[in-house]
């Protein structure tokens, strides 16, 4: 509960006082103490399978509960969520600090609402909360075709998460009690042709927002046109709704239609796992490449869920956290990368490696990750889908494993083009990105690469619990995999 | 029924007023017996305060107006109340027209409270006549002139339909109150078929009351009466007629549930072109009131849902939404209207964010509520609209979150140029609050819809 009524305080705190306290530290300070110690202490409290409620309160009608739990993916999540923001906030340019601040705080409401909530209703209402602050953030800073790039990306949004609606009111009408909670809703028992409509419903609103290949076509321009602090929430953590609403409520909810849904959603994953990566090969904008990366990377996380093996959700939920950080530090680079050269235009830039060498060392820290080099975060995680995958089927997995080498090629061109070599452009050739406490931020940020990459059975210990009873409750409660 | 009777000798009170005081008086006057009726007939719904010796005065089988009913005449009044006070009046002189919108809302409670179809027709002639007069109340503007004809011809129109229907349904009962009426079928539905004139009757009275509240294929009028007329009247068309107009449909069509298998059958298409309609012509809209009056309409085929569901069951339901709606299509109007400049069109809107935080977070609230995004009242009466209708009519929904989903798209236009700081120059005046009547009652409309966004529970107390 602290976790959502927090932030929300730090967000009118930073709306009344913008004008006076508009140095972005001192709340990148108080979100990183107040984030770190709330989540810690969900640890303490709670072992890492779903236990009772935190919060469990009657919100509209007896049916309808403000009812929130914890297990081990839960908790990932919000370390991912509660520990990135004060990076992001910290992260800003100091003219934007009192326009931005506010509305990251109110997302920070409805990301740790979406993770929490065990109501069908609450689910989807803070699914909504958490995407009107993004709106605004990339409406009001993008730096062009601002309205056309967000409207489309609230209509997509928008699209599917009514369809969810639609399925989670049918899903209301079939309980016992008429309820929303979570476990009545799991109790349902859809025939096939059910199940195929309501799955269609939960599918369509996770898919878009993930997103997977024919529904991504909101995401690049996104990516792009926002803010680097839009782009970070957007992909390092908003993405992550899909991703855990595809796990806790799409695979419980509706596993009669898996079968039917299963190979599509796999080979649309793996489709876009290939056309990700092939496009992010001949682009010129960082930002673009990191975009389309993050399709090709999230398809293969898509891809490990759906194969229903302990390996491939491990894997899922590992990866997300890692995917996570990795692509606030990309953004959060190239951020500062425009911030000094004022582009980000693989063409314009090159010779920074030789100026800045700090920034240069995390940079490749973040790279190497995003390659899954092995000992580096991206790895395990990486290790674990492609091993689900190959064994669910084997064709699969040689398009699938493309995405390694793909990777590489087009994170070190990145690398390569915009960090070695002589700088291009003979106006900003000398300039360098000077060593300052964000710098720091940033490179404690990519030391978590390296950690993440060398233990990540600690992190794994946490999931495991809760992926595996996900998987008991499949086979014994509704006896799918059997 | 307190609250008919305050407003009712309030109306002429202002009247008075008006003989030698000046404008601002009768204007404060009707607004404080706004305030005054709509508490008082709340008391009156929880018990605290009784009045029954004004119900002697009527006989019951003409008009009850009690229970819900009575909550629902609270919600006109206090909307009524919202409108008086927020809708800057353009006209110059002055009593009439305070005097003639709480006519009119009187006449509104007796449409809702109707028993009886002559009670049902005196409350909507009471209703309209007055909206006839204030439609042209901006006499020197030529569509102001244009649309107090168009819709005198066209209420004209609709209230003699709406007799004739009167007339077969008691050619076909032999009954005009409603209750008998609902005793009646359901005794003559245990033999088959009704008769043809009881059929047509109801249709001929539902597209009389249709045109009223502008479902679409009688909806022609409604785009060019509310640009015409003024602002605070065309507001006033789209809250208080569509919510009386609404209420009393579900009554009669409550009267009539033995039929309602066979009425389903036509309600049904009405309902998808409206929503579907309304919601379509509104994206090509580029004046920003006829983008109002469009989404009004694809608000009466939401409320169109209601009709396909239980009346009694459901009733709290209609009482959310039209609080809802009520709220929402104030706000939007009141924006509009500050910032309306000749050509009406959605750059009226910009750089209003940096030019009054208020009226910017107003904006922005109201159409998220409007839209219905959670967090909002909009999300909480649209779910409980859809979610009971769910259960009786699954495909009646689908067309309405399909709906919901296109209005995002003219919605959200507005955003595009608040934001939009391009060509605007700060000013020191430009964004200090000022702590006047005004913002108190705006951030009455931000809290209300907020709150009762985040605890629903507070519409249990209110009902």
């Amino acid at each position: 509960m602290e976790l959502l009524y927090i932030p929300l305080i730090l967000a009118l705190a930073s709306t009344m006082l913008g004008k006076m306290l508009s140095n972005k530290w001192i709340w990148s300070g108080i979100s990183l103490i107040a984030g770190f110690t709330l989540v810690l202490n969900l640890h303490c409290s709670h072992n890492f399978i779903l236990s009772e409620s935190i919060v469990d309160i009657p919100w509209l009608g007896d049916n309808i509960r403000f009812n929130l739990k914890v297990d081990g993916l839960t908790w990932l999540l919000l370390l991912l969520t509660n520990g990135l923001i004060p990076f992001i906030i910290a992260s800003q340019s100091e003219d934007k600090v009192s326009k931005i601040t506010p509305l990251i705080f109110l997302m920070q409401v409805g990301l740790n609402g979406v993770f929490m909530a065990f109501d069908g209703l609450l689910f989807y209402i803070f699914w909504e909360l958490a995407m009107i602050p993004i709106y605004f953030i990339t409406l009001i800073h993008s730096e062009r075709e601002r309205f056309k790039t967000t409207i489309r990306f609230f209509i997509y949004t928008f699209v599917g998460s009514l369809a969810m609606l639609a399925s989670l009111i049918y899903l209301y009408g079939k309980t016992d009690y008429s309820s929303f909670s979570y476990d009545n809703l799991f109790a349902v028992n859809l025939n096939y042709a059910e199940s195929i409509w309501v799955g269609s419903g939960f599918l369509l609103a996770f898919l878009i927002k993930i997103p997977v290949f024919p529904f991504h076509l909101w995401q690049p321009n996104t990516y792009v046109w926002a803010p680097s602090q839009g782009s970070m929430l957007l992909s390092g953590i908003m993405l992550k709704m899909g991703l855990y609403g595809l796990i806790r409520w799409y695979l419980l909810l509706v596993p009669e239609s898996i079968d039917f849904y299963q190979p599509i959603v796999i080979c649309l994953a793996v489709i876009g796992i290939v056309y990700g990566a092939l496009i992010a090969i001949r682009q010129d904008d960082m930002k673009r490449i990191i975009a389309y990366s993050s399709l090709s990377h999230v398809g293969l996380i898509t891809a490990g869920i759906l194969t229903l093996s302990i390996d491939g959700l491990n894997g899922a939920g590992l990866q997300m956290l890692v995917h996570g950080v990795n692509v606030v530090g990309l953004f959060w680079g190239i951020g500062l990368i425009e911030r000094t050269y004022k582009s980000r235009d693989l063409n314009d830039l090159g010779g920074i490696a030789s100026k800045s060498k700090w920034f240069t060392i995390g940079f490749f820290l973040f790279v190497i990750g995003s390659v899954a080099a092995p000992l580096s975060n991206g790895f395990p995680g990486e290790f674990m889908l492609l091993k689900s995958l190959f064994n669910y089927n084997t064709t699969m997995v040689v398009f699938a494993g493309l995405t390694v080498i793909l990777c590489a090629v087009y994170m070190l061109r990145l690398f390569q083009f915009s960090m070695l070599g002589e700088g291009k452009n003979e106006s900003n050739k000398d300039m360098c990105i000077s060593v300052n406490l964000e710098l720091i931020l940033f490179l404690i940020l990519s030391i978590t690469v390296i950690l993440i990459g060398v233990f990540p059975q600690n992190l794994i210990d946490i999931i495991n619990p809760s992926m595996d009873q996900i998987l008991k409750e499949l086979l014994n409660v509704k006896g799918v995999l059997s | 029924m307190i609250g008919v009777s305050i407003i009712f000798m309030g109306g002429i009170l202002t009247l008075f007023l008006g003989l030698n005081k000046p404008e601002q008086w009768s204007k404060n006057t009707s607004a404080l017996l706004l305030l005054l009726a709509s508490a008082s007939s709340w008391f009156e719904y929880k018990g605290i305060l009784n009045f029954d010796l004004l119900f002697k005065w009527v006989p019951q089988q003409m008009l009850d107006i009690s229970g819900t009913t009575e909550w629902m005449s609270a919600l006109l009044l206090f909307l009524g109340f919202m409108i008086m006070n927020i809708m800057p009046s353009n006209d110059k002189k002055g009593a009439d027209i305070p005097a003639l919108m709480l006519f009119s809302l009187s006449g509104g409670i007796l449409l809702m409270g109707a028993e009886h179809f002559v009670m049902l027709f005196l409350g909507l002639e009471i209703l309209s006549i007055p909206l006839f007069v204030l439609a042209g109340s901006n006499k020197d503007n030529l569509n102001s002139n244009e649309a107090a004809l168009k819709y005198f011809i066209m209420g004209a129109f609709s209230t003699a339909i709406l007799l004739l229907g009167t007339a077969f349904i008691y050619g076909g009962t032999g009954t005009l109150n409603l209750n008998e009426i609902q005793l009646k079928l359901s005794f003559a539905s245990h033999f088959g078929e009704f008769p043809i004139l009881l059929k047509a009757g109801l249709i001929l009275v539902s597209v009389g009351l249709l045109f009223k509240v502008s479902a679409v294929p009688f909806h022609f009028w409604s785009p060019d009466v509310y640009e015409g007329s003024p602002n605070r009247i065309a507001v006033f068309m789209a809250v208080i007629v569509k919510i009386s107009g609404f209420y009393t449909l579900g009554n009669i069509f409550n009267s009539f549930a033995p039929m309602s298998a066979w009425s389903e059958q036509w309600i049904l298409p009405i309902l998808g072109i409206t929503i579907l309609g309304g919601n379509i012509m509104a994206i090509g809209q580029s004046k920003v009131k006829r983008m109002l009056a469009y989404s009004s309409i694809s608000h009466a085929g939401y409320l169109l849902l209601f009709i396909l569901i239980p009346f009694e069951e459901n009733i709290n339901v209609l009482a959310t939404y039209s609080f809802s709606y009520g709220l929402g299509t104030i706000s939007l109007f009141y924006l509009m209207d500050q910032y309306s400049r000749e050509d009406k069109e959605f750059s009226m809107y910009t750089a209003l964010f940096s030019k009054n935080k208020l009226h910017g977070f107003l904006l922005i609230i109201a159409t998220l509520s409007i839209a219905g995004v959670p967090s909002t009242i909009g999300f909480i009466a649209k779910y409980q609209l859809f979610s009971s209708a769910f259960a009786y009519n699954q495909s009646a929904v689908l067309i309405a979150l399909v709906g919901s989903a296109i209005s995002i798209a003219y919605y959200f236009k507005p955003f595009k140029y608040a934001f939009d700081n391009s060509g605007f120059e700060k000013t020191d005046n430009s964004e200090r609050f000022e702590l006047n009547l005004n913002s108190v009652y705006l951030l009455i409309l931000i809290v209300i819809t907020v709150i009762i966004g985040i605890f629903p529970t507070i519409l249990e107390y209110l009902l």
